[in-house]
């Protein structure tokens, strides 16, 4: 069973008294451990079809199944804390809370669900994210005072706390110089072979794209290519 | 409580505009705390003023019919009000029974009118701690001997040891005239002057024509303000198994000072010998206590205006607050916060604001009563019977500052509801391709 797929998914925008097809009927999986970049020029949905991947937005039509579930006739409530135990996310301007240092930060999505870890269990949990994205000494710092590449680790950490199956990111080095860009690249990379978790990312970055193992590029809300690549010593 | 954390420390990131609401409140709270303290210590220092001017609590007061039906003021029956006292177990701090008329003083062809306490001095010791003397004594007073104020002293130009001529009324009407030699002058008693001068009991019974055993008030003054209508109670109860006695309260005074509605009575009616009145401070100053309860309902009313006004700019803050956070709380939306987390968020901001601003506003109405207390209007000054020792005093009821800063947390809570239901209502998406 794919962890994601989604069938037929369509997405209009009402503009005025017009509407625009953001997506017009997209169908395609994601497996578990995927490392997926979703491409494409500006305006061609790739935004759009993340946000519906990690239930931020509901499709006009078509259905989003996460692990075979479908998602579009689920509550308010029930998605939110789908969101919370599956997905994890990764924005393009970082979006980390300012009045919260880096720790905190980090920590905070674990606050927020019914169910509670240990706290010590927590509490090395979040310990160890800090120091998996090299921010150790900087685990006291607020948002303003980190650079554009350690906001984005710290996001990273964030999206990683819950421990979900699935971690998206909007453009993920948009914000960042290319050498902090494929740093940041190669830091998901690690942690998608170390935790096996599942990395969907949207970029427009060719270079970028060549770490994907699994790509889907996109023009005008439709699906132009969808493939996967072929890598030593890994299965396609 | 990771909202309610992350609340707190929203409030540092407009560190002006938390101010300025905090300030806004805090405002409020005072002004409300102001009057709350003013009209709690109105009653008491009123009772307290009074209390020390009629010389007691509890009051007792004899009434005759003269032949031409006049009500005049007197109290032959000392022994059987002594035994009903007794018998109401009355404690008194201090009793007091006086007479007094109203005359003029002449001197060297300068006249003075005013009221003349007769008392007796060695049973009311604690008159001579109470009066600040100017010059005289107290001590050896002799029967004709006089104590008056000092403003009635230069307006009649005498010192102590001169004579004055006093022309009065009988307590029946009869046109009298006596002397008395000045044996003390006290200093300015400021608004009181007309009615702060004292001389022996005994001259003045002579001079109104009653008997030495007779008078015409009689006062306790009880150790503490509470349960003095209570003793009234019992005190009326007692005198009226004994003697004449008006009913406690006068029929049809709702609304209507009760001692004035019962003299208006007392008009209407004809009895003979003497008939006994019994009243305490409190009905006196029954008005007193609607001018509080008017103030504490002005209280109120100025707390909902100014909260009114109030709640508009915390809606109004709220609502930009929304706009500034929307990527946020897209982001918190994202990442797991759920809907009511969100409108939370808001709500305890909003509660933290608000017991900031009550906690400061609380402060400030101290230090300002602190910084009002501390002036000294003086014991002349025409506030004289609202003030404590000449001082402004203020008292708080903790229940009644507990329930207003219930209100205005409730309040505040109000105004941030629609701004924080908005909020928790955003749609995830939306919220997120925002820009600010």
């Amino acid at each position: 069973m794919s962890i994601i797929e989604l069938a037929e998914v369509r997405k209009t925008y009402p503009l005025g008294k017009t509407e625009v097809q953001a997506v017009k009927g997209v169908s395609f999986r994601i497996e578990r451990g995927d490392f997926i970049s979703i491409a494409g020029p500006s305006g061609s949905g790739k935004t759009t079809i993340l946000n519906m991947i990690g239930l931020v937005d509901r499709p006009s039509g078509g259905e989003v199944l996460i692990e075979g579930k479908p998602t579009s006739k689920l509550a308010d409530r029930e998605l939110t804390t789908l969101r919370h135990e599956t997905l994890g996310f990764i924005f393009q301007s970082f979006n980390l809370i300012p009045v919260l240092n880096v720790r905190e930060n980090v920590e905070f999505p674990l606050l927020l669900g019914a169910k509670r870890q240990p706290r010590k269990e927590a509490a090395e949990w979040v310990d160890f994210l800090i120091e998996e994205v090299g921010l150790s000494d900087w685990k006291g710092h607020r948002s303003n005072e980190l650079s554009g590449g350690q906001r984005q680790r710290v996001a990273i950490a964030r999206a990683l706390v819950t421990k979900p199956k699935i971690v998206l990111a909007d453009e993920p080095t948009a914000n960042l110089d290319s050498a902090t860009g494929e740093q940041i690249i190669e830091l998901m990379k690690k942690i998608n072979r170390d935790l096996e978790t599942t990395f969907i990312f949207s970029t427009h970055d060719a270079k970028i794209v060549d770490i994907a193992d699994h790509v889907v590029r996109l023009r005008d809300g439709l699906v132009t290519e969808n493939f996967r690549r072929e890598r030593a010593g890994a299965e396609a | 409580m990771q909202t309610a954390r992350l609340a707190f420390r929203n409030l540092s990131r407009q560190k002006r505009r938390s101010f300025l609401l905090g300030g806004a409140i805090a405002f409020g709270v005072m002004i409300v705390t102001l009057i709350d303290g003013f009209a709690g210590a109105f009653v008491d220092n009123v009772s307290e003023n009074f209390s020390n001017l009629l010389a007691g609590h509890v009051f007792v007061e004899g009434v005759e019919k003269s032949p031409k039906g006049r009500d005049l003021d007197i109290i032959r029956d000392d022994a059987a009000l002594r035994e009903a006292a007794e018998a109401a177990g009355i404690e008194a701090k201090y009793v007091s029974r006086r007479s007094a008329l109203q005359g003029s003083l002449k001197f060297a062809g300068r006249t003075a009118s005013l009221a003349v306490q007769g008392v007796d001095f060695a049973a009311e010791s604690f008159l001579a701690e109470r009066l600040a003397l100017a010059s005289g004594s107290l001590d050896n007073l002799p029967r004709d001997g006089i104590v008056i104020p000092e403003p009635i002293a230069d307006k009649l130009g005498v010192e102590t040891g001169d004579r004055l001529l006093v022309t009065t009324r009988t307590y029946s009407g009869q046109q009298n005239v006596g002397e008395f030699a000045v044996a003390a002058v006290i200093k300015d008693p400021g608004i009181l002057g007309s009615i702060s001068a004292y001389a022996t009991r005994d001259y003045v019974n002579e001079l109104l024509d009653l008997a030495p055993d007779e008078y015409q008030a009689l006062s306790f003054y009880l150790p503490s303000l509470s349960g003095m209508d209570e003793a009234g109670d019992r005190l009326h109860a007692e005198v009226s198994s004994r003697l004449q006695t008006f009913e406690r309260e006068a029929p049809g005074a709702e609304g209507e000072n009760p001692i004035l509605a019962m003299m208006r009575g007392e008009d209407e009616e004809t009895w003979t010998g003497v008939k006994y009145r019994v009243t305490t401070l409190n009905d006196a100053l029954a008005q007193v206590q609607q001018i509080v309860d008017v103030l504490e309902t002005a209280s109120l009313v100025i707390l909902l205006v100014l909260f009114l006004i109030i709640m508009v700019g915390i809606t109004n803050t709220f609502r930009i607050i929304m706009y500034e956070r929307i990527r946020e709380i897209g982001t918190m939306r994202a990442v797991g916060m759920q809907r009511g987390q969100v409108r939370g968020l808001f709500l305890w901001e909003a509660l933290f604001l608000a017991l900031g601003g009550a906690v400061a506003g609380l402060a400030a109405a101290s230090l300002v009563m602190l910084g009002v207390g501390l002036i000294d209007f003086g014991l002349d000054s025409p506030l004289f019977i609202i003030l404590k020792n000449g001082h402004m005093s203020f008292r708080l009821d903790w229940a009644s500052v507990a329930l207003k800063v219930a209100i205005v947390a409730f309040l505040t809570l109000a105004a941030a509801f629609l701004p924080a239901r908005s909020a928790a209502k955003l749609d995830p998406a939306v919220a997120l391709r925002t820009a600010v």
